[in-house]
């Protein structure tokens, strides 16, 4: 294997990351909160380490094949999430497990934070967080939209053929080019609308545009330790729950829609139908079971806050405006499994991905018919066109090495001192990309231990790289001529 | 759809159910408990409803197909779940509702071994027996089931086992299958059960306990006759004897017909999937064992290894019998124990559980997936020991796997909705749904203090879990009962 194209990518990347170091030390030098120096030193590090890294290899111009692809994402995650660490570690009283946590959580779109007093930190370091996230929602496009579905990740290989720009070519570069700039173009805006409607509904602008930030990149990291709740108004609420409800959408579709100008081709998506159809489901439930458990105390509002945490927790963007770890019943565990869902393929989102679900229920509902009619041929249909069964079985798999993941995730961090309910919500909330858990983790993971944090880590980027991504790496095969 | 036949079925099932009320019957004669009356009644109460069923249509004697195997084998579980609850209904000692009588009844019948009794010690023998007895019943029929009808079903890629060449028949026929395999099976399964409690007894129990215990032994059920389980006892040897007919209780009961018909104990190590249930067993009571020295929460390392050894085959046979409280054991014992009772015993043992074959496709299916997303183009095949297993085994299995995720989730969550903490629910499924017994939490020693509606979502959990969910599931499709 080749490694010289992917050194020469990586050192570019890093180079390009360096510059994210900028914006917040502008912020700093306006909000004159003292840390711009701290982010101006990240900035000439990652830089010169970039250089160091592309400069040897900077003529190896060959093009990149399918599995440099998986590589290089799994380095785009992780090295780039413990760069982002250093302005952290510069700034902050933190350790090092717990900046790259809090990069690594940034980067993913997890919005899982250990930090805790938030409001008093420094302007500049509070939008850089942000801007991480909204960063990592721009890595996650270009991986959803051009990676996976060449490489076939959990059936992924369905998109191959419905991306925008020059599809086929199974030679990444031009694909990545093509794809990334039409896609990063609704992306940005998407959140100028955010920003501006939150602005609209009352937030002040550092916070509006910080808030479509993570809102956007379904990220969920918030400058204030009460998260969306700290506003404490409906009207923020439910921005959120819009703008949520859009990034949790296929970007792909959304390319298709604004192309034609038409709004019909979401209609006809089978994905989205079942996202929104979750959704609604979900919040409606969840509504329901609150008032019949008279947990509404202030009427109205708690409408708005049963659909808020509905929308926020299942798309996996983790924001909060109440406490619902401490909702009754089974509400608390029924919003993390939500997140196992999570939301549409080419979105931000994160958890398994609606379309999965809707193939592994109509993949099940094959098997009992089988039963029925053992000699029958039937065929896995999405919308009008029938799904390969590789594409089925990969389906499957994933499915199956999710689970396996997870529960093998689950006794690690509980070896290593974490109760039942809290490794159970902080595995999910993590593997999902979702943030916030149960128990010991509802509201920060400042209380879990080191190792522990390495651990989520890996979760967080097992999830982000939808897991074989990752697990290929470490397979000999791999890495084998 | 032939209800008739169904229904012929059903009439002798009744009427041979009946004949089990009569051993308790004895024993409370025996033992002069006067608890012989509820047994009476009941068995009265079964045979003439039997008789009444069967009576109309006696003459048909049509070959059964798949579809009503369906049927037949989703009515055997409940049907008789539902009598096997009369003599607790109608018996004086214990008093139980209705909700509790069935759901220890379906527990006995489904051989779970999760509980609504406390003050067991105090019950008159006659009910005592019954309840080891209705798990001994029930797990012959956990064999027969598997081994004879979900194999001709297909039921989560159990047509695996269509063919397997060390069972004792090869008929495509259900009701021919059925009878060749019942009478083979049964001697082997009396053979163990009378070995197991002659061992029992010489490890010193009394005669009764001995008897009743292996009753419950061999059929990995889990009731005991006390309060406290096997850990009444306090014998290392019992619980020694306890662990190797637990084992061979959650070996495939083929195997064991194979292994006396040939006399060879090779036959064992030559399957695949005996080979890996062993050596999983090993390899987590090794980690059981190596943490509980560790932690050095016993008073003797001698302690320790017998109490994780002991454990660690009770719950992954799904017996459930204890010694020791394993809830309170450190960090994450308690619920690696749950999760391994999720992959449960062999297919074709009277255990519980995922069953092991399974795991094994399914951890070798995903190496195959990952293989794949390197090698697009390469054509890998899945191979359970020299065989190549076909695509659709390994769909079922995926789809058996989803399918059983999925239902676990739903009893979670409706177990937290009757007010359980999640630990609680979290354990309270996988010792139903996996026919398992005891769980964490509240329901660690019993289902005493849970809900009503909990008991029910219990009782539902373990009929999922004996009828494989699919088996069910049929039944709710449309196409099922079109012609």
């Amino acid at each position: 294997m080749n490694l010289q194209p992917v050194q020469r990518i990586l050192g570019l990347l890093l180079m390009i990351f360096s510059f994210a170091m900028l914006p917040p030390a502008g912020v700093s030098l306006i909000y004159a909160d003292g840390e711009a120096l701290h982010f101006a030193e990240s900035f000439l590090l990652l830089l010169a380490v970039g250089a160091m890294i592309w400069y040897p290899v900077r003529n190896n111009r060959r093009d990149l094949r399918r599995r440099d692809g998986a590589l290089i994402v799994a380095l785009f995650w992780s090295v780039l999430g413990i760069a982002g660490a250093a302005p952290l570690l510069l700034a902050l009283d933190l350790n090092f497990s717990e900046a790259a946590f809090e990069a690594v959580s940034g980067l993913t779109t997890t919005g899982a934070t250990v930090i805790t007093g938030l409001d008093e930190l420094p302007k500049s370091v509070l939008f850089y967080r942000q801007m991480l996230q909204w960063f990592g929602g721009m890595g996650i496009i270009v991986l959803a939209v051009a990676i996976l579905p060449l490489l076939g990740v959990g059936g992924m290989q369905l998109y191959r053929a419905e991306a925008p720009g020059p599809s086929k070519d199974t030679k990444l570069t031009p694909r990545i080019t093509e794809t990334a700039k039409t896609l990063w173009l609704i992306y940005l805006l998407f959140t100028v609308l955010c920003a501006v409607s939150y602005r609209l509904v009352g937030m002040n602008w550092f916070d509006a545009i910080g808030h479509s930030f993570s809102t956007i990149a379904i990220g969920g990291f918030s400058p204030h330790d009460a998260s969306l709740g700290h506003f404490n108004s409906a009207a923020v609420e439910m921005v959120a729950v819009v703008f949520m409800f859009i990034a949790g959408i296929n970007f792909a579709l959304h390319f298709q829609a604004l192309r034609r100008g038409r709004v019909d081709a979401y209609a006809r998506d089978p994905e989205f139908r079942a996202y929104a159809f979750l959704l609604l489901v979900l919040s409606v439930f969840v509504s329901l079971y609150l008032v019949a458990e008279n947990w509404a105390s202030e009427g109205e509002t708690d409408i708005v806050r049963a659909v808020f945490q509905s929308v926020s927790i299942m798309t996996t963007t983790g924001f909060t405006s109440s406490d619902f770890s401490a909702w009754p019943g089974m509400l608390p565990v029924l919003l993390i499994l939500s997140s196992f869902v999570g939301a549409c393929a080419n979105s931000t989102g994160g958890g398994m991905k609606v379309i999965r679900w809707v193939l592994l229920l109509k993949q099940g509902w094959r098997e009992v018919r089988r039963l029925v009619h053992p000699h029958a041929q039937f065929v896995t249909k999405m919308g009008n066109r029938a799904v390969g069964e590789r594409v089925v079985g990969a389906v499957w798999g994933f499915f199956s090495v999710y689970v396996a993941v997870f529960a093998l995730m689950m006794i690690l961090t509980m070896a290593l001192g974490l109760d039942h309910v809290t490794a159970f919500s902080a595995v999910a909330a993590c593997l999902n990309n979702l943030g916030p858990g149960l128990g010991e983790v509802a509201a920060n993971y400042a209380s879990v231990p080191d190792s522990v944090k390495w651990v989520l880590v890996f979760a967080m980027l097992l999830g982000r790289l939808e897991i074989f991504t990752l697990l290929i790496l470490l397979t000999p095969a791999f890495w084998r001529r | 759809m032939k209800f008739s036949v169904v229904q012929r079925i059903l009439g002798v099932l009744l009427m041979g159910f009946s004949i089990t009320m009569l051993p308790p019957m004895l024993v409370s004669f025996y033992y002069a408990d006067s608890g012989s009356l509820p047994f009476y009644l009941s068995f009265l109460t079964s045979l003439l409803l039997g008789l009444a069923i069967w009576f109309p249509v006696r003459n048909d004697r049509r070959e059964l197909q798949a579809r009503e195997g369906f049927m037949v084998v989703t009515m055997f579980w409940v049907v008789l779940g539902l009598f096997a609850a009369l003599p607790f209904l109608l018996a004086m000692q214990p008093h139980l509702t209705w909700t509790e009588a069935v759901f220890e009844a379906v527990s006995g019948l489904t051989t779970t071994g999760a509980t609504v009794l406390t003050g067991i010690d105090e019950l008159p023998a006659s009910i005592l027996w019954y309840r080891q007895q209705l798990q001994w019943i029930g797990g012959l029929a956990v064999v027969v089931i598997a081994l004879a009808i979900l194999p001709l079903l297909g039921v989560g890629g159990m047509q695996l086992y269509r063919s397997e060449t060390s069972g004792p028949s090869k008929h495509d026929k259900l009701l021919p299958r059925v009878r060749k395999m019942t009478s083979s099976f049964l001697g082997v399964y009396v053979a163990i059960t009378l070995a197991c409690a002659l061992a029992y007894w010489l490890a010193g129990m009394s005669g009764f306990d001995a008897a009743a215990h292996a009753l419950s032994t061999v059929s990995t059920g889990g009731f005991s006759t006390h309060d406290a389980s096997m850990a009444y006892f306090g014998s290392s040897m019992i619980e020694g004897v306890a662990i190797v007919f637990m084992i061979i209780g959650g070996i495939s009961f083929g195997l064991h017909f194979a292994a006396i018909h040939n006399r060879t104990l090779r036959e064992y190590w030559r399957n695949a999937e005996c080979r890996a249930f062993l050596l999983a067993l090993l390899a987590v009571a090794l980690v059981a064992m190596l943490y509980l020295m560790f932690r050095d929460e016993h008073d003797s390392l001698g302690k320790a290894f017998m109490a994780a050894a002991f454990q660690v085959v009770a719950v992954m046979t799904t017996t459930g019998f204890s010694t020791d409280d394993f809830s309170t054991w450190p960090a994450f014992l308690p619920v690696l124990l749950m999760f391994i009772s999720i992959m449960g015993a062999s297919g074709g043992s009277t255990g519980g559980g995922m069953k092991v074959v399974r795991f094994q496709l399914l951890f070798k299916q995903g190496v195959r997936e990952v293989e794949r997303v390197i090698h697009p183009q390469a054509e890998i095949p899945v191979k359970l020991g020299k065989r190549v297993v076909p695509d659709r085994v390994i769909e079922a299995v995926w789809g058996f796997f989803a399918t059983y995720t999925f239902v676990y989730v739903i009893l979670m969550l409706l177990f937290l909705a009757t007010g359980m903490d999640q630990v609680s629910a979290f354990s309270a499924v996988a010792a139903t749904l996996n026919n398992l017994g005891p769980g964490l939490g509240d329901v660690a020693s019993n289902f005493t203090q849970t809900t009503d509606f909990a008991k029910w979502v219990g009782v539902a959990g373990m009929l999922l879990g004996r009828l494989e969910i699919f088996t069910l599931l049929v039944l709710l499709t449309p196409e099922f009962w079109r012609h």
